[in-house]
């Protein structure tokens, strides 16, 4: 009884955080598409008005329409942070995995490695590597893949070690079938909904990252619309124009309540013993 | 006792030393690979050959790469990180850290203890309302609170609470070193901001583990025997959900320095982090490099912290 309804309950922030996290998704994928604002245009005549019927989010110094920016934008940051947050994970779970198969010095050396690149905070981490490789969109993506191949690494080689002992895992290998496969089609499938889990509530802050370095000036550049950049123009005008800033936090908030929420939802579904590892 | 324990202390300061210089040698080999020239950009993309040439000479970038790697990190076990090539006409970079950090230390400690103090409530709170509005709407708050950008936070902070209440400054910061209440009142809105989305995380550990404990045998033991609900609740219960608690917080120093690094910005405090955005947009990399490597000693030390404390917290470790 008392699982079925740890099961309800966990369905039903699985499906709030699924259902804004479509509408978000929508919003970001469609969206740019059917407002009848550019997110690029200027208008001078309309510089800084307050949110109304025509500009729900108002507009912004140059008169562009902060709506139809933050779509832009949350496209452009959802990229990045999905770009980087899924190569970090697939390069990750790879070493993890075949550090665990392998196990003995290789394992011990990767995972040393882990621990290294995971003993710098992840933004310094990233402001490091922005500076090594210069700022700019596709140097975000990297600096946020390389922030999270060690969380990835680490998760996958710890479930990759409880599942090596498994009867099916067993029965796997004495039928002969390669490494490689077994790893693929044996032991990922049985993984993947934690590594999932992770991959959600790392793609939410990722969208942070982002936004937080684009926000000093060491992200993505200010031509290219991303939440960071529009973030850090709200910023310029905060005392004549509270709105710009304020409300395009409202909206990155709610995304990132979505994603977190599905996190949550998937997790309390797949796994109830995960709980406790929470973080991002 | 006694020679196991010497040994472990032995072994985990060496394991220590080694992620140091191998996070030391990743660090610096990392900024040598970086594109661009540091002297012309310290100099000007124009600069005479002959001033570069001695700039190079100066900073001892002419030296061979080992040799290099040895200066710096053999001055860095003293204190010595070289000189800054933007900053204020060659600072010593070992003073510029020595300045900043306890501003820095000062603000993530304030953080820290917000956290802890808020999650403290609310997660003990949640979990001894579990299922009851309170716990709903606590656990709904949390997940609220991981999902907003800290810096965002501070600054729709500041624009309720410091143009609301002149008692905290909306910009700047007193050092803890002039004045304590000054710097507890201009850093309360930073550390609050850094802490609320570390309280949400905090509160969430500590609600799962209370209510892990709580239907242990071992507490409906402690019931048995006649101890009151609040005895067993401060030495039974909440005494064995502190350890995953404990770790937890651990684990999110690393992430509390990262949003140091942003709200120092936002709020103008003068420390590591601000420094470190200073280094990056100067391409300063003695700066940016002795800036990682003491955010790198911060971790590991906070590591080696918690171990410790969970090693006194569960007396099964400790045997």
């Amino acid at each position: 009884m008392r699982r079925m309804l740890r099961l309800l309950a966990g369905a039903r922030t699985l499906s709030l955080g699924l259902l804004i996290t479509l509408v978000v998704l929508f919003g970001i994928l469609v969206g740019p598409w059917i407002t009848p604002f550019s997110a690029t245009e200027m208008d001078f005549i309309n510089v800084l008005t307050p949110p109304d019927g025509t500009h729900w989010l108002g507009t912004d110094s140059f008169g562009r329409d902060v709506l139809s920016r933050v779509l832009s934008g949350g496209q452009i940051s959802f990229l990045i942070s999905a770009v980087g947050v899924l190569s970090g994970a697939a390069i990750g779970t790879t070493l993890g995995m075949h550090a665990a198969w392998r196990g003995g010095n290789q394992e011990a050396l990767l995972m040393a490695f882990c621990d290294l690149l995971f003993a710098f905070p992840s933004f310094v981490l990233a402001l490091f590597m922005m500076v090594v490789l210069g700022f700019g969109m596709h140097n975000v993506m990297i600096a946020i893949a390389l922030a999270y191949l060690p969380i990835f690494a680490r998760l996958a080689r710890n479930l990759t070690r409880t599942m090596m002992h498994e009867p099916f895992v067993q029965a796997a290998r004495l039928m002969g079938q390669r490494p490689a496969r077994i790893l693929v089609f044996e032991i990922l499938p049985n993984i993947f909904s934690t590594l999932l889990v992770q991959a959600s509530v790392g793609i939410a802050f990722g969208i942070v990252m982002e936004a937080g370095l684009s926000f000093l000036g060491l992200g993505v550049q200010p031509p290219t619309p991303s939440l960071g950049v529009i973030l850090a123009d709200g910023r310029e005008y905060f005392q004549r124009a509270p709105w710009v800033l304020t409300l395009t936090g409202v909206v990155v908030s709610v995304a990132l309540l979505g994603l977190n929420l599905l996190g949550d939802g998937l997790r309390d579904l797949t796994d109830p013993r995960l709980r406790k590892a929470a973080g991002p | 006792m006694g020679s196991t324990t010497l040994r472990r202390g032995l072994r985990r300061a060496g394991i220590l030393l080694l992620t140091l210089v191998t996070g030391a040698l990743l660090v610096f080999l990392a900024m040598k690979a970086a594109p661009g020239d540091p002297a012309l950009s310290a100099l000007g993309e124009n600069a005479r050959p002959e001033l570069v040439a001695a700039f190079r000479r100066d900073h001892g970038l002419d030296l061979p790469l080992w040799q290099q790697f040895w200066a710096w990190i053999s001055g860095a076990l003293t204190g010595d990180f070289g000189r800054s090539l933007t900053l204020a006409g060659g600072v010593p970079v070992g003073s510029l850290i020595a300045n900043r950090l306890p501003v820095t230390a000062f603000i993530g400690l304030y953080a820290l203890l917000l956290a802890a103090a808020i999650s403290l409530v609310a997660g003990t709170i949640a979990a001894l309302q579990r299922g009851k509005a309170a716990d709903t709407a606590l656990t709904s708050l949390a997940v609220l609170g991981v999902s907003m950008p800290d810096f965002w936070l501070g600054y729709v902070l500041v624009f309720f609470l410091a143009l609301n209440f002149p008692i905290f400054p909306s910009y700047g910061f007193v050092s803890p070193v002039d004045s304590f209440t000054g710097a507890l009142l201009s850093g309360f809105l930073p550390a609050l901001a850094i802490a609320a989305p570390m309280a949400a995380v905090f509160a969430r550990v500590l609600r799962a583990a209370l209510l892990d404990v709580m239907h242990r045998p071992y507490v409906q033991v402690a019931r048995s025997i006649g101890h009151s609900g609040k005895f067993v609740f401060v030495h039974t219960i909440l005494r064995n959900a502190l350890i995953p608690y404990v770790t937890i917080i651990g684990l999110q120093v690393r992430y509390l320095l990262g949003g140091v690094v942003v709200i120092e910005r936002v709020f103008g405090i003068p420390g590591l982090g601000s420094l470190m955005v200073d280094g990056a947009f100067g391409r300063d990399y003695p700066v940016i490099q002795a800036c990682a490597l003491t955010f790198l000693v911060i971790v590991l030390m906070t590591n080696l912290a918690v171990d410790l404390l969970c090693t006194r917290l569960d007396p099964k470790a400790r045997a």
